[in-house]
């Protein structure tokens, strides 16, 4: 570890490549990124600029092509499926740009379905821990509905509450508000980032929306898989940015 | 882990509700194939349990203990490898008898032994020239004249018959040597040589002219050589039909009645019975083609009624006929349009041939109270014949309508050892005696062996077969010595131990306790071995032959349905989940990324199949329960005669156990597991990476 804050994530000369047919895709170049415990980050790009698969690797549901990806204290890179698995089930909460809740599921199932995962929690403990993060959401008259009863926005609400329930040490949000209006959209990352203020979750989400990037404390840039030198919102400043090191091809 | 199962099954549960189409195909066939499983080997298990009681309580016991050194497997009901199967002998009885009555749980032992043997039924032509030899003897010229006439008919027919078989036939010498005797009898001037030499030309036409006789009725007897006393008493399904039982201690046969029914009955009779059972089944002499051309057939048999009648009888039956039918015309053309029925004369004509004519007619070759001639083909190469007298005839009571329960007859211990042609140094000597006093009764046929044995053995089912001389050579190396003399009938009276103590061929086991099968086999054969007795001891379904294996094949069928039926479930449940593996992929994809373990996806996929099945399968084994309850209330009726001993009667009434339920759930369910395997790893595989890649 060469500089003095581990971070929460940490990535070192991150690289990316995917085979595609005979030509590879470099995804990532040598990305290197630290990220503290409690912040509220955007990763902004255009389309294809390579946010998803940066989140993928801390997300630890894919693997660097070379680098270090280091998620909550864990080198991700000699992890076992099922280890990445568990890091995934205990450290980390998704949010996903198409909701993705399980559709066979009630509002209150699909939250308690990580807890179920974990398992160890009695039936009351779990109950208690639904209600309070479906409350946070706001969604307490939705309880008992399916998925496919409710708004873009309410669905996004409810997988916030499913990211929130297991109380993760980092969120992450792959564009979040893409299927959503704006106005919706906004609520969303308003949500997120109240509940970043009073409980200090750790909060990693992807926009290629400008009016959605300047709510985040801290926006790293990113253009053709490297970051870029970014501004910091003019809430606060405290993030440590390292640029990628943009070696060219 | 508990809460986490709870969540499984209610994913599986709604997944099902969700995909109802996929969930309604693949559950029909689950439905059906537990159905099958169910209500199949129930049916199964209770045949096997009504066979077992058919069988062990007409002929085998519930355990037959035969020589551990015979070459073949004993088979009661006979084998589909006819006539030349060896199960060894047990050359001393008493011991056997004494050692098995000596186990406890054992009620009763009786010996056994096999031997076929045919008989001579007798054609109209012999029947023409016994009146003939009794009406010259008596010098009655007008009787003479009249069968002669009546001969001279049915060599007419002969000729006719053998001219026309003659391009068919291998051994065109021997035909135009029958030709050659008929034309003789044909000739005019028959009849004077018949007057000049009485005994001389019936000795020439019962050697040379009657055996041509197509019709010549060369009767297959399989018979079981029993301790007659106590048979009836070991198997208490026997029933004497008519007649009586042969008396204690004496020879005798005791002949089936199907026997009687399905061989030694009137051809025409038997034809018309035929016709009258195939109606009584609801088919139609207009719609079914194979019944019109029975009735057509049988009508062109009518000589063998007419041929029947004694002269006044044809007159009596012309007039008859004459008024019946409104017609005119000779008694064959009466005949011929009397037996040319439909469907809406069938029944009165019917009951009209039984009341009319059959009492004029011999109805049944061998009838009760006469004295046949029954011939073997020994062990030791030589044709025996023995004379006997029909004492009754017998069935086994709801096995009546059974052709295999029917293929036996029963003969006493003494009688089996002349047919099969072993015997202790006594008999032997006894019998020189008796061929000494006698030669009375000597049979005239030379060819009748060659008839006998030529034909290839032939079925249980049989018409038998009177060949053409085919298969003559077989006999080249045959010592024909006492082919032809059976002697006089024996009328000693046997004591027990002469009969019982001899030669048999196996022993019948009565149990006190039906159930301890497996285990008496394991104590008489571990008692006989101490003993030094080399037998072996085998259940009803081992020593019935023929009749066990159809429960064999009962199962491979029911058995081979039932994997077929599994076979596309398998498929078809592998093709569905692996399809919906493939729809499903956001959200296994989903599952995966926010912590879902590999396993959880498989046993996602497991329990939902397993779900299905046990719900499916659960519905099919209630309706195969369901179903078998309703056939044990009304019965399954035996609709072909080889059902019935497999009935044990003339209705089976089925039941099902709980082992039938546990079968038939425990498949599907193994099944469900099996079919899902590779959907299920397929699914494991699916990357989280999947999650982030979903459209909305
Ligand atoms: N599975 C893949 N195979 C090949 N190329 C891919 C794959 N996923 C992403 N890419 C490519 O990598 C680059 C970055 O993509 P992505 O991370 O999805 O960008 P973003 O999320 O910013 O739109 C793009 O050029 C994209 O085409
Ligand atoms: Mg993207």
């Amino acid at each position: 570890m060469s500089t003095a804050s581990p971070g929460i994530v940490r990535l070192t000369d991150v690289v990316k490549d995917y085979p595609l047919g005979k030509v590879t895709v470099h995804a990532l170049q040598r990305v290197n990124l630290t990220i503290e415990k409690g912040e509220f980050t955007v990763i902004a790009g255009p389309s294809g600029s390579g946010k998803t698969t940066l989140l993928n690797l801390i997300g630890c549901i894919d693997v660097a092509t070379a680098g270090e990806v280091t998620v909550d204290g864990k080198s991700t890179g000699k992890l076992t499926d099922k280890q990445l698995t568990a890091l995934r089930l205990n450290s980390i909460g998704f949010i996903f740009q198409s909701f993705n809740l399980i559709n066979v599921l009630d509002i209150k199932q699909n939250v308690e379905f990580p807890l179920l995962l974990q398992g160890g929690m009695t039936k009351a403990q779990r109950a208690a821990r639904v209600d309070d993060v479906v409350d946070k959401v706001g969604l307490r008259q939705f309880a008992s509905q399916r998925p496919n009863e409710l708004s873009g926005g309410q669905r996004q609400r409810v997988a916030i509450a499913r990211a929130l329930v297991t109380r993760p040490a980092i969120v992450l949000a792959d564009e979040p508000t893409a299927n959503l209006d704006s106005v919706t959209g906004t609520q969303i990352i308003d949500l997120m980032r109240d509940i970043n203020h009073a409980d200090k979750t750790t909060f990693i989400f992807s926009t290629h929306d400008d009016k959605v990037m300047k709510r985040a404390d801290r926006i790293v840039r990113i253009l053709d898989g490297m970051l870029e030198a970014a501004g910091l919102s003019e809430a606060r400043a405290s993030g440590v940015i390292e640029n990628g090191g943009g070696v060219h091809a | 882990m508990s809460a986490a199962l709870g969540v499984l099954l209610r994913m599986a549960l709604r997944n099902l509700v969700v995909h109802r189409v996929k969930s309604g195909v693949v559950g029909a066939i689950m439905f059906f194939g537990v159905f099958l499983v169910v209500s199949g080997t129930a049916m199964l298990d209770s045949i096997r349990a009504s066979m077992e009681k058919s069988i062990t309580s007409s002929l085998s016991g519930n355990i037959q203990v035969y020589s551990s050194e015979a070459e073949d497997e004993l088979a009661l009901f006979g084998s589909m490898a006819m006539g030349a199967s060896d199960i060894g002998e047990i050359d001393a009885f008493a011991p056997l008898r004494e050692l098995l009555l000596g186990i406890d749980g054992i009620k009763a032992v009786v010996p056994m032994g096999i031997a076929t043997a045919t008989v001579f039924g007798g054609t109209e032509i012999d029947r023409v020239l016994n009146d003939l030899r009794v009406s010259t003897q008596a010098a009655d010229a007008e009787g003479t004249k009249m069968r002669f006439e009546q001969l001279g008919q049915i060599v007419g027919r002969m000729r006719k018959d053998v001219a026309l078989a003659a391009t068919a036939s291998s051994d065109p010498e021997k035909v135009e040597d029958n030709l050659a005797s008929l034309d003789r009898v044909l000739a005019p001037g028959f009849y004077d040589e018949l007057v000049a030499d009485p005994s001389g030309t019936l000795d020439w036409l019962d050697n040379k002219v009657a055996p041509v006789a197509a019709d010549g009725r060369m009767l297959y007897l399989r018979n079981i050589g029993t301790n007659l006393d106590t048979f009836p008493k070991s198997f208490d399904r026997f029933r004497l039909v008519e007649g009586e039982m042969v008396p204690e201690g004496q020879r005798g046969i005791l002949l089936s009645k199907a026997f009687y029914e399905k061989q030694a009955k009137n051809y025409v009779a038997r034809e018309l019975d035929k016709v009258k059972k195939q109606l009584d089944q609801g088919k139609t002499i207009a719609e079914d083609k194979t019944l019109s051309e029975l009735v057509a057939r049988t009508a062109t048999q009518y000589q063998r009624i007419a041929f029947q009648l004694s002269p006044v009888d044809a007159t009596v039956v012309t007039e008859k006929l004459r008024a019946k039918l409104g017609t005119d015309g000779d008694l064959a053309t009466l005949l011929q349009s009397f037996l040319t029925m439909d469907d809406t004369n069938f029944a009165d004509r019917y009951a009209w041939f039984y009341a009319e004519i059959a009492p004029k007619i011999r109805l049944y070759e061998l009838p009760v109270g006469e004295e046949i001639t029954l011939r073997s083909f020994t062990k030791s190469g030589y044709i025996r014949a023995v004379n006997v007298k029909v004492y009754g005839s017998f069935e086994f009571s709801g096995l009546e309508t059974s052709d295999l329960a029917g293929a036996n007859n029963l003969v006493d211990m003494m009688t089996f050892r002349s047919l099969y042609g072993k015997m202790t140094d006594d008999q032997l000597g006894e019998l020189a005696e008796i061929k000494a006093a006698s030669g009375a009764k000597a049979v005239t046929r030379d060819s009748v062996e060659d008839d006998l044995f030529g034909g290839g053995g032939g079925s249980l089912e049989t018409e038998t077969t009177t060949t053409t001389g085919a298969g003559f050579d077989e006999f080249a190396g045959v010592k024909l010595g006492a082919a032809g003399s059976a002697g006089a009938l024996d009328t000693t009276r046997y004591t027990t131990a002469q009969m019982e103590d001899g030669l048999a061929l196996t022993a019948a086991v009565i149990l006190d306790n039906p159930d301890d099968v497996p285990a008496m086999i394991e104590t008489i054969e571990a008692a006989a071995a101490a003993k030094g007795l080399k037998v072996q001891a085998v259940d009803w379904q081992s020593s019935s032959g023929i009749v066990g294996q159809i429960v064999m094949v009962l199962q491979v069928v029911l058995y081979a349905a039932i994997f077929i039926i599994f076979l596309v479930a398998l498929v078809i449940i592998n093709n569905t989940m692996v399809m919906a593996t493939m729809e499903r992929t956001t959200e296994i994809g989903t599952m995966r990324a926010i912590g879902a373990q590999r396993p959880f996806v498989i046993v996602l996929f497991l329990v939902e199949t397993m779900l299905l099945g046990a719900i499916a399968g659960g519905l099919g084994a209630a309706a195969g329960a369901l179903f078998i309850t309703w056939l044990n209330h009304v019965g399954v009726p035996a609709v072909a005669d080889a059902l019935v001993l497999l009935f044990a009667g003339p209705r089976l009434y089925p039941v099902f156990t709980a082992s039938n339920l546990l079968f038939g759930m425990g498949s599907i369910l193994a099944i469900s597991a099996l079919s899902t395997l590779y959907p299920s790893v397929l699914a494991a595989r699916v990357p989280p990476v999947v999650a982030m890649q979903a459209k909305e």
